[in-house]
């Protein structure tokens, strides 16, 4: 398996998959920023006092759940399509991906909002704060220790959900993985070389995750303590 | 294809071939269980081995249960399938798909029922171990016995919570050209190139399946919350 010509093959090959991993963390987190941002939207609306938006809020979300990553995917790159709206294979992968994590971030949100006591809101409440300011001065700022934890796990299975955008040609390190395949034809060594790759991105990240998880439970104790 | 969408011709097509549709979704459907089921119990074995390694007293065990566990967590089930796939096929060891997308499926749950088992293990107190032991029983009948079944209440809403998450991604082994759901429906949609009706069709097949397992997490965690308090 290891002569000295795989060898030469693989420095050809290996360079090639770094520059993709680069496109891998770009798509991670522009599909995260378009999660948390549409994720906290769709929370507020499921809190909406508006009649329909909770429940639009609420069928979305069972919808994105109930469904894999790639039938929305598929359905954001072919579908569209075939009603002229064409959007290229990148774009494609963040919209889909973005939106996908949105649902399971508002679930996030939702959690950490609802581990707020309600006294806090009535506090805030009585002492003439609009539902905007509790949220923004009282209720947000507490909820992200319950937040952030989940969060930061969302951002290790996003990186790892990237790689189903291959299936749609988009530019990441699990297509460029399949084309030096195709070309090499080194299945083995090349997918071990790129499941080495998402380990060297993710398991730093579960690393600062499970750090996260501890501090946020520590401090959450200490506050008990005081209280 | 390009405009019919917009004049409803598609639609219309797509109607008439509703019939036809469901009946290859359907087998593919039957596909994505068998592959859920099988990836399922791989996982389930896998998972309490390595929990008992896990939480064993060899030191190696520990140590190669943490790695497998770090290891295939941390890289995409994609990738593990082609590493199997077509890795394995290359070295000559040929998989047919599905079996393929079994053992794959089956090797990432593990990792995650790893964490599962162990954490449900742990809750279960020490004493209760300690006790068994006192009584005569062999590390081995204590845990099968006493430690296994308190912790089942725990383990079990993650565990069908990881049972959805799986049934959602079979979807991947499309890729791998085993014949479920997502696999027969690329093959309509080279067909006949209605990919949104096809793929909402699928969306439909996939909740199908998914929101009563759903319901049944739901009550799960209910149940294990109430259990906590009493």
């Amino acid at each position: 398996m290891i002569s000295t010509q795989a060898l030469a093959l693989a420095r050809e090959w290996a360079p090639q998959l770094l520059v993709a991993a680069g496109q891998t963390l770009r798509m991670t987190v522009f599909a995260y920023v378009l999660g948390a941002v549409a994720g906290l939207l769709i929370a507020f609306g499921g809190m909406s006092r508006r009649r329909g938006l909770p429940t639009l809020c609420r069928v979305y979300i069972e919808f994105i759940r109930g469904t894999p990553t790639l039938t929305q995917l598929f359905l954001i790159y072919f579908g569209l399509a075939s009603v002229d709206i064409v959007i290229p294979g990148f774009e494609a992968a963040v919209i889909a991906l973005g939106m996908h994590y949105a649902a399971y971030m508002a679930e996030i949100y939702r959690s950490g909002i609802s581990a707020v006591d309600r006294g806090q809101h009535e506090a805030a409440q009585g002492i003439g704060m609009t539902r905007v300011q509790t949220m923004r001065y009282i209720i947000l700022p507490q909820s992200v220790r319950v937040v952030l934890p989940p969060m930061a796990n969302s951002a290790i299975s996003l990186l790892k959900d990237t790689s189903v955008a291959s299936l749609i040609a988009a530019p990441e390190l699990m297509m460029r993985a399949n084309d030096i395949t195709s070309e090499y034809y080194m299945p083995m060594q090349v997918y071990l070389i790129t499941g080495a790759m998402y380990f060297v991105m993710a398991y730093p990240l579960s690393l600062g995750a499970r750090r996260l998880e501890r501090l946020t439970g520590k401090s959450r104790r200490i506050g008990t303590d005081l209280a | 294809m390009n405009g019919g969408a917009i004049t409803g011709g598609d639609w219309a097509r797509a109607y008439e071939h509703v019939p036809y549709f469901l009946s290859v979704l359907w087998s593919g459907a039957v596909m994505t269980v068998i592959v859920t089921a099988g990836g399922f119990v791989v996982s389930i074995m896998l998972g309490i081995l390595f929990a008992a390694f896990r939480t064993g007293r060899s030191r190696v065990l520990r140590g190669a249960a943490h790695v497998y566990v770090e290891v295939f967590r941390s890289v995409p089930v994609l990738t593990q399938l082609f590493v199997i796939y077509f890795g394995l096929g290359a070295i000559g060891i040929r998989l047919s798909p599905i079996p393929a997308a079994i053992v794959g499926f089956g090797i990432n749950g593990g990792a995650y029922l790893t964490e599962v088992f162990r954490a449900g293990i742990e809750a279960v107190d020490r004493g209760q171990t300690e006790a068994a032991l006192s009584i005569g029983m062999t590390k081995l009948m204590a845990l099968r016995y006493i430690v296994l079944p308190q912790a089942t209440r725990i383990v079990l809403p993650p565990i069908a919570n990881f049972a959805i998450g799986l049934l959602k991604d079979t979807s991947l082994a499309s890729a791998v050209a085993a014949p479920e759901l997502s696999f027969n429906a690329h093959m309509l949609v080279d067909e006949t190139y209605l990919s949104t009706q096809i793929y909402l069709l699928v969306a439909v097949f996939y909740l199908a399946m998914s929101l009563p397992l759903s319901t049944i997490v739901r009550w799960l965690e209910r149940r294990a919350a109430r259990g906590q308090r009493t």
